[in-house]
C-alpha cells in the first residue's frame, strides 16, 4: 500500500494517522486490514461516574419533587460529562474501528436522551454491536430504554398504538422512505406494543399491554411480535441495500456508486454481518480509487478529533469542547432530530467555514496564521490579544514534531491534507517560506482542503 | 456547448435538484425578485404561555383552571373577551394604531409537546409526522437568495429555519467579529491564488465558494452598515441588542430580506408568574423601541415582524404554579397597513380541549408562512411550504 492509501484507510476506519506510526506499519493491504479488525475485537464500554444515582428509586423521585429536580440538574451536567468522555475516547480509542463505527451508528440509530444512565447504556449498545450482526443490533435497539422514550415506544399500547417507532424503524433504520405502506406501519406498531423498561434502564415486556392479535405485515399474516417484524423486514434485500448505501456514503464517498453498493449489498444480505461487510469495503480495490480519497467533508467531530491527533491539545476549560461543537454544528448526544445530521455539504455555511478556517490557528497558535510579510508586527498584535481569545488551550507541539520528525517540512501537505490541493493554492503554498514546520502546519490546517478527508 | 451553459442545462434537466449556489451566482438571477420588503422573525423559545399573554379575562373556565396563576390585575383589556398581559403595555399603542394583528389558536395537527421537535416543525414548516432537514426561510433562499446576507440571524449559529437545501443565510451576533475573522490576510492570499478553472460541483469547489461568499458577506455587512448609533433608547438586554442590530442593518438599507431573532426562557413549569412577566416586558419594551427606531427612519412601512413560540402551555396550571407543555397558541404580526389588525380570530373554546387538556388549533402556522411569502415577500410558497395552505387575509 502507498502512504496515500494507508492514510485514506485510516481516515475512514479512524481519524487519520501520524507518519511516525505509518513508518512501522506493514504495507500489505490484507495484513493492514486484518490488523485493524483484530485491534477492534474487544469492546471497551464507555462509563462515567453515575454514583449520584445510587440508592435512588423511582418512588423517591415521585415523592420528593425537590430531589427529582436536583437529579435532573445533575443529569444535565452528567450528559456533558458523557459528551466529553466520548470525545476523549475518540481521540484516544482502545478499539479504533469500533469507535469509528459507533460514531457512524449513532447517526443511524439516532436517539437523544437526557438521562445520563440511559444515554450511556444506549451508547454502549451501539459500541457492542458496532461490528456485529445487524439483525441482533436492530432488535437490541428496539428494546433500549432511550429509544423507547425517544420514539414513544413506551406509550405504544394495545388498543392505543403509537406509530412513531414503527415508522422510523422502516423509514430511517432499515428500508428507507416509501418502501412500505401506512398499513404496514399501523400493523407493525401493534407488534411492538407492551415494550417498556424499568428505572435501571432494563427492557421489560408487559404482556398485558401487548397486542396478541393477528397482524398483516408485508402481505403476511401472523401473531407477530417486534422481533418477528424485524426478521420480516430484513428478509427484504432492500434493507441490505439501504444500509450498504449509507455505509458507502459515509465510509467511501458521499457520491454513491451503484455498482459498488450492489456488490456490498450481496455481501451484506447473506448474513447481515457488519464486520464482514466492512472487511469487504476496505479490501476492495475501488475503495482506494483516487476519486474516493479526500472526497468527504469532515464532520465537526472528524475535524476536531483529526486535528487533535495531529497536534494534541488540552483545553483549560472543558466547557470549551462543548462551545466548539456548538459553533461547528454537531454536539454529540444531541442530534437535531431522528434523521440525524445530514452531513457532508450541510456542515458548511458562511459561519462554519470561517470558524473552521480560523480555529486551528486559534487553538494551536494564538490565532496567528503566519504570513511572510510583516509577520513580526502581526505576531505582536496577536500576542497582545492573547487574553481575549475565545479558548484557552495548551497545544503539545513537541508531540507533533516527534510524530512528524521524518517528514520534511516541504512535504508536510502530503500528510496533513487528504486528496488533491487546488492548483492555485498548491502554487501559493510553494511560495511560502516554510521556515517553521509548526507554522506551516497551521497554514495547511487553515485551508479549505483541510476540511476534506 | 460551453461549460456554463452545460451546467445550467444539466441543472435544469435535473429539475432544481442540487443546483449548487455558485452555479446560481453565474445565472446572476434575472428574476430580481428581491424587492425591499423585510421580514423580522422573533422566536420565543421554550413555549410561551399564550393564555397568560392574550388573556380571556371574562372567562370563568380560565380562572377555574388557574386558581393561582390566572392574571387578575392590570390586564390591558382590548375588548370584552380578551386582553394583554400587563407586561405587554408597550405594545398597546401598536394595537390601537392598527399595527398589530393577533392570530389566536395557531398550531398544527397532532401537536408534538417536545420543545425540540416542535421547534423543528415550526422552523421547517413540516407536519408532525415528517422530518425535513431544511428550514422554510432556507428554502426561500434556495429559490430567491443570492448572497448569504440576504437572510441574517442575530446569533452565533444558524437555526435550521435559515438553512436551505443548497443555500444558507448567515448568522452573526457581532458583525465586526465576523469581519475581523474573515479579513485575515492569509485567507485573502489563498482566495487570490485559488484557481477556479476546475470549478465543479464537488465538495472542494463548494468549500472555496462558501469561503469566498462568507468573506464577501462579512465585508458587505461591515462596509454598508452605518455606524451612527441609533437615536432610540433600547432596554439593556440581549434580545433588545439583537433588535437594535436588526434596526441598524435595516436603516443602513442592507440587502437583507429576513432577520431572525430569539428570546428564550419561556419554559415555565414552576413559578411562572415572575419569569413570564419579566420576559414579556423584555419582549414588549424591545419591540416597541425597535418599531420606534424604524419609524424614525421611515423603514417601518416595509418591515413585518412575526412573533411565535413552538407551543403554548396547558390550560390547567400545575401544582408548582407553572404550566406544562401545551399545543396551539397565539402569533403576533406587527406592521403597517395590516389588512386585519386587532384580533384576527376568536380564542378557541376553553371547554372543548384536546385529550391533553390543551387548546385546539384553528389556524395552521404554515398558512401564516404561506401568506407572508405570497402577500408580503411577493413570491409563491410552492417548494417553500411543502403542504398546501390557503392564504389568510391579515396582510
Amino acid at each position: 500500500m502507498t502512504q496515500q492509501e494507508l492514510q485514506h484507510l485510516y481516515w475512514r476506519a479512524g481519524f487519520g494517522i501520524n507518519p511516525d506510526r505509518l513508518k512501522s506499519m506493514s504495507k500489505n493491504k490484507k495484513q493492514v486490514v486484518k490488523d485493524i479488525f483484530a485491534a477492534s475485537k474487544y469492546v471497551s464500554p464507555l462509563h462515567i461516574d453515575l454514583s449520584y444515582l445510587d440508592g435512588i428509586t423511582q418512588i423517591d423521585l415521585k415523592n420528593f419533587p425537590e430531589l427529582a429536580k436536583e437529579i435532573r440538574k445533575k443529569g444535565n451536567k452528567k450528559i456533558l460529562e458523557l459528551n466529553y468522555a466520548w470525545i476523549k475516547r475518540l481521540i484516544n480509542p482502545n478499539e479504533l474501528l469500533r469507535e469509528r463505527m459507533t460514531l457512524f451508528w449513532a447517526n443511524h440509530f439516532v436517539c437523544r436522551d437526557r438521562s445520563p444512565l440511559y444515554a450511556e447504556q444506549y451508547n454502549n449498545t451501539l459500541r457492542d454491536f458496532a461490528l456485529g450482526n445487524f439483525r441482533d443490533f436492530v432488535k437490541a435497539i428496539s428494546k433500549e430504554a432511550a429509544m423507547l422514550r425517544y420514539l414513544n415506544g413506551n406509550k405504544n399500547r394495545k388498543k392505543r398504538p403509537n406509530e412513531n417507532f414503527a415508522r422510523e424503524l422502516m423509514e430511517l433504520f432499515t428500508l428507507g422512505e416509501g418502501q412500505y405502506s401506512e398499513k404496514d406501519i399501523k400493523e407493525s406498531a401493534r407488534a411492538f406494543t407492551g415494550y417498556t423498561y424499568n428505572f435501571e434502564g432494563e427492557f421489560l415486556f408487559t404482556e398485558s399491554k401487548h397486542d396478541n392479535g393477528t397482524k398483516v405485515f408485508f402481505n403476511r399474516i401472523g401473531k407477530y411480535d417486534g422481533d418477528d417484524i424485524i426478521d420480516i423486514i430484513l428478509e427484504d434485500k432492500k434493507c441490505a441495500r439501504f444500509i450498504s448505501d449509507k455505509i458507502y456514503r459515509y465510509f467511501v464517498n458521499p457520491a454513491p456508486n451503484r455498482k459498488h453498493i450492489e456488490a456490498m449489498t450481496e455481501v451484506f444480505y447473506k448474513d447481515y454481518n457488519i464486520e464482514r461487510l466492512m472487511r469487504f469495503v476496505f479490501l476492495s480495490d475501488w475503495f482506494y480509487d483516487d476519486a474516493n480519497m479526500g472526497s468527504k467533508i469532515k464532520s465537526p467531530i472528524e475535524y476536531m478529533v483529526g486535528m487533535a491527533n495531529t497536534v494534541p491539545v488540552t483545553f483549560e476549560k472543558e466547557k470549551d469542547l462543548l462551545k466548539i461543537q456548538k459553533v461547528l454544528g454537531q454536539i454529540l448526544l444531541d442530534p437535531p432530530n431522528v434523521a440525524g445530521w445530514k452531513g457532508n455539504k450541510a456542515w458548511i455555511d458562511a459561519n462554519t467555514i470561517m470558524v473552521r478556517l480560523k480555529l486551528p490557528s486559534v487553538l494551536l497558535n494564538n490565532a496567528v496564521i503566519a504570513l511572510d510579510e510583516n509577520d513580526e508586527f502581526r505576531k505582536k498584535f496577536f500576542k497582545k490579544n492573547k487574553g481575549k481569545l475565545p479558548f484557552k488551550t495548551i497545544p503539545d507541539w513537541n508531540a507533533f514534531l516527534k510524530n512528524y520528525e521524518l517528514v520534511e517540512t516541504k512535504n508536510l501537505q502530503d500528510y496533513v491534507i487528504q486528496g488533491n490541493l487546488n492548483k492555485g493554492t498548491s502554487g501559493y503554498l510553494k511560495t511560502l517560506s516554510k521556515s517553521s514546520k509548526q507554522e506551516y502546519c497551521v497554514q495547511l490546517m487553515s485551508l479549505p482542503e483541510y476540511q476534506m478527508c | 456547448m460551453d461549460r456554463r451553459k452545460f451546467i445550467k442545462n444539466s441543472a435544469l434537466a435535473s429539475s432544481l435538484f442540487f443546483v449548487p449556489n455558485f452555479v446560481k451566482a453565474f445565472e446572476s438571477v434575472a428574476t430580481k425578485q428581491f424587492g425591499y420588503k423585510r421580514l423580522v422573525i422573533v422566536q420565543l423559545a421554550g413555549g410561551n404561555d399564550g393564555l397568560n399573554t392574550v388573556i380571556p379575562h371574562n372567562n370563568d373556565l380560565y380562572y377555574n383552571a388557574r386558581p393561582r396563576l390566572a392574571i387578575k390585575k392590570d390586564i390591558l383589556k382590548l375588548n370584552d373577551d380578551l386582553g394583554l398581559h400587563p407586561g405587554l403595555s408597550p405594545l398597546r399603542s401598536l394595537f390601537d394604531n392598527g399595527e398589530l394583528s393577533i392570530i389566536n389558536n395557531v398550531g398544527y395537527p397532532n401537536p408534538v409537546r417536545s420543545h425540540f421537535r416542535s421547534m423543528d416543525i415550526w422552523q421547517t414548516a413540516s407536519g408532525a409526522d415528517e422530518y425535513l432537514q431544511s428550514g422554510w426561510l432556507g428554502r426561500y433562499l434556495d429559490q430567491h437568495g443570492e448572497k448569504p446576507y440576504n437572510a441574517m440571524e442575530m446569533d452565533e449559529q444558524l437555526s435550521l429555519a435559515m438553512k436551505g437545501e443548497h443555500f444558507n443565510g448567515i448568522a452573526t451576533n457581532d458583525y465586526k467579529v465576523l469581519y475581523n475573522a474573515a479579513k485575515d490576510p492569509y485567507f485573502q492570499s489563498v482566495i487570490n491564488h485559488y484557481n477556479d478553472a476546475h470549478l465543479s460541483e464537488h465538495n472542494l469547489g463548494y468549500l472555496y465558494q462558501t469561503m469566498i461568499e462568507a468573506k464577501s458577506s462579512a465585508n458587505y455587512i461591515f462596509e454598508n452598515t452605518k455606524v451612527k448609533p441609533s437615536q432610540e433608547a433600547y432596554p439593556q438586554n440581549s434580545f433588545a441588542k439583537q433588535l437594535k442590530n436588526v434596526a441598524q442593518f435595516i436603516n443602513s438599507d442592507l440587502d437583507t430580506k429576513v432577520f431572525y431573532t430569539s428570546l428564550g426562557g419561556f419554559d415555565t413549569h414552576a413559578n411562572q408568574e415572575n419569569t413570564q412577566a419579566r420576559l414579556l416586558s423584555q419582549y414588549a419594551e424591545s419591540v416597541s423601541a425597535f418599531v420606534k427606531d424604524l419609524k424614525r427612519n421611515d423603514t417601518f412601512e416595509n418591515t413585518l415582524i412575526l412573533t411565535f413560540s413552538e407551543f403554548g402551555r396547558r390550560v390547567k396550571q400545575n401544582a408548582a404554579n407553572g404550566t406544562d407543555h401545551g399545543a396551539a397558541s397565539n402569533v403576533f404580526v406587527i406592521g403597517k397597513n395590516l389588512k386585519k389588525a386587532g384580533f384576527y380570530n376568536d380564542l378557541a373554546s376553553l371547554s372543548d380541549l384536546d385529550a391533553n387538556g390543551d387548546l385546539r388549533y384553528s389556524v395552521d402556522f404554515r398558512s401564516i408562512y404561506a401568506t407572508i411569502l405570497s402577500q408580503w415577500m411577493g413570491v409563491s410558497s410552492k417548494g417553500i411550504i411543502p403542504s398546501q395552505h390557503k392564504n389568510l387575509d391579515f396582510i
